[in-house]
């Protein structure tokens, strides 16, 4: 990940202590600073680490909520995934789903960014109305797409107005469905993007675009010759988000859909939720989901990284 | 967004809130720059700018004006931009047929209020140490948090899940205490602020024989304000706004907040639209005055310092 390194401050702490009366700080100084963070190793250790092995632990068993004896399975819960037709289904979708998202989002908010950081009257304005999308809960979000997406709702009257007759229900059609709830995520966590590239913009130096206009470079080389290069380490923190939000798709599909019309929005979080509270006896097969998501998505990580490459140059 | 992605959504701006108070250039002063602007230009320009605020705006105006109409008139074909009839009474019926909702009200205030605390408190406490204090494997720590910020969420749920159930903390509110008492994206947040303030005052203090806890209480945390009113808002945001962490830990019908409460009273009554839409206006009213009143510390500027 991008974000930066440890904190290096010793030199000036050093110095403070050497001033006052030797050790006697410095000792002083540790046991406050290891006092302090006793809260994060506590979180650390019990929240993070601990919940981790105990998920590793659970997926190696058959394990049931209700049940006193859960027994060892080995990695049967993981070789099971391969035949089950539902975790096939839900990661196949959950996939597309991501990819679609991932990329369109990063461009629009891409877009909206460049939008924002050229010399426009009313800038503020329309930096507070687009993020709008970005502060409503998804909750919110989904019951105002559930009225959009009404055979009779906002999206086909809008259609109609263009001379476009429908009452198709978008979240009842297996076509549909899907790419509906992709738009709907777009559309929700582009703003919030659209405000990383926006801080990222104002970074460049602004010589570098006056030299190019010298030389008469078009406003779209400009975006594709200095822009997106010099981005490249903000993409790369996008689409990372965007790959660990994505692959973990849960309310919309959730609250809208439920993972129909015939499992066509069924999501690997939404097949994790039934194997710990709906399925008996699948707590070990929802760890092994989980962690299998959670390789899915360290590796599409990496291997984004690769793809942007983050070195960069001014 | 998605998820855990409640998470990830409002960590997705520690950066940018950084940015905004460690302050930096004033948005408006960059831009490239668009040499002969013919009108031609201009107007195509605005064009796209207000389709843009169409595209991502309306929907919500519609939510407003629908919540103020008749059910049938929400879903009416022809559609009506604005109520033929205003029903104000739409918010009042809210209020009355969803059962509970005064106490899906006050679950969703007292977690959010009680988190934000609990947040302004460890993550600062926390920051300042590793901004500030040497100790012993600081750096390794500093490095595990870093790094365990990108593990997908739904790898903790069911571990969490279970560890909360032994405890008997499952359908109460300390669940949430425990699960979000501090937020490493806050920490780093607040470790980066505290890194930009002047060790001066500091040094001062030590000579005067102020204990750590003392120099961290009543003279960095009064500097903090900016850092301490982003942390304060985006995990406002986060705990508010939050969906899935009701849905798992959280069983009885007293114990949902108010968007758990918007989804089963659409559950229960498909049909009504308006009250539906009125019950949204409700829910994303808290959140959009703090968004507005407190908007740098969401829409940061300039430099981004968190993420180089």
């Amino acid at each position: 990940m991008a974000v930066s390194v440890a904190p290096k401050a010793p030199a000036a702490t050093a110095k403070v202590n050497r001033r006052s009366k030797g050790g006697g700080m410095a000792i002083a100084q540790r046991r406050a600073g290891l006092l302090f963070v006793t809260p994060y190793i506590l979180f650390f250790l019990l929240l993070q680490l601990a919940a981790f092995a105990f998920a590793i632990w659970v997926s190696f068993h058959h394990y049931d909520l209700l049940a006193l004896d859960n027994p060892f399975v080995g990695l049967r819960n993981y070789t099971r995934l391969t035949v089950n037709e539902d975790f096939l289904i839900a990661l196949r979708n959950t996939t597309e789903y991501a990819v679609v998202v991932v990329i369109l989002q990063t461009a629009f908010a891409l877009l909206l960014a460049v939008l924002l950081n050229s010399k426009i009257k009313g800038r503020n304005f329309f930096r507070t109305t687009w993020y709008t999308p970005s502060v409503a809960s998804s909750v919110v979000i989904s019951m105002i797409f559930l009225y959009v997406y009404h055979p009779t709702g906002l999206l086909n009257s809008i259609l109609g107005l263009v001379g476009i007759h429908t009452t198709e229900a978008y979240l009842q059609s297996t076509t549909w469905a899907l790419p509906a709830i992709m738009f709907l995520n777009v559309w929700t966590t582009a703003p919030t993007f659209m405000l990383m590239f926006l801080a990222a913009l104002q970074d460049i130096p602004k010589e570098i675009y006056e030299a190019s206009s010298v030389d008469g470079a078009s406003a779209a080389r400009k975006l594709f010759s200095i822009t997106i290069p010099l981005l490249r380490p903000i993409i790369f923190l996008v689409v990372s988000l965007g790959i660990i939000g994505a692959f973990q798709i849960f309310d919309q599909a959730f609250i809208m859909t439920k993972g129909g019309p015939l499992k066509a929005t069924l999501t690997v979080a939404l097949l994790i939720y039934d194997n710990l509270f709906v399925d008996t006896g699948a707590v070990g097969v929802a760890c092994a989901e989980a962690i299998v998501l959670g390789i899915i998505i360290f590796a599409l990580t990496l291997i984004s990284r690769r793809v942007i490459d983050t070195k960069i140059e001014y | 967004m998605s998820v855990a992605g409640s998470n990830v959504q409002t960590e997705l701006n520690v950066p940018i809130a950084v940015a905004s108070m460690t302050g930096g250039r004033r948005p408006g002063e960059v831009g490239d720059s668009t040499e002969r602007v013919n009108r031609l230009e201009i107007v195509v320009r605005y064009a796209l700018y207000l389709v843009i605020t169409l595209f991502l705006f309306v929907p919500f105006v519609m939510t407003v004006l629908s919540s103020f109409k008749t059910s049938a008139e929400v879903i009416a074909f022809p559609p009506t931009l604005l109520p033929s009839v205003w029903h104000p009474e739409n918010y009042l019926n809210v209020l009355t047929q969803i059962s509970g909702f005064p106490r899906m009200v006050f679950n969703s205030f007292f977690v959010t209020l009680v988190v934000v605390a609990l947040n302004l408190f460890f993550d600062s406490l926390v920051g300042y140490a590793f901004a500030r204090l040497e100790f012993p494997f600081k750096n390794t720590l500093f490095a595990i948090m870093i790094a365990t910020m990108v593990i997908p969420g739904f790898v903790f749920i069911v571990p969490r899940y279970i560890m909360l159930l032994n405890a008997h903390l499952v359908d109460t509110y300390f669940a949430f205490m425990v699960l979000y008492f501090l937020q490493p994206a806050y920490i780093l947040l607040m470790t980066q602020f505290f890194k930009s303030i002047p060790r001066d005052l500091e040094e001062a203090a030590i000579v005067d024989g102020l204990g750590w806890f003392g120099i961290f209480w009543k003279i960095i945390l009064p500097l903090a304000r900016p850092a301490l009113l982003a942390t304060g808002i985006l995990t406002f945001q986060g705990m508010w706004n939050n969906f899935l962490d009701w849905v798992i830990y959280m069983q009885s019908p007293t114990m949902q907040n108010i968007q758990l409460g918007l989804v089963s009273f659409r559950g229960q009554y498909q049909n009504q639209w308006n009250l539906i839409m009125a019950g949204s206006v409700l829910a994303i009213l808290p959140i959009l005055i703090i968004y507005v009143a407190g908007q740098k510390y969401f829409v940061g500027g300039a430099a981004t310092s968190g993420m180089k």
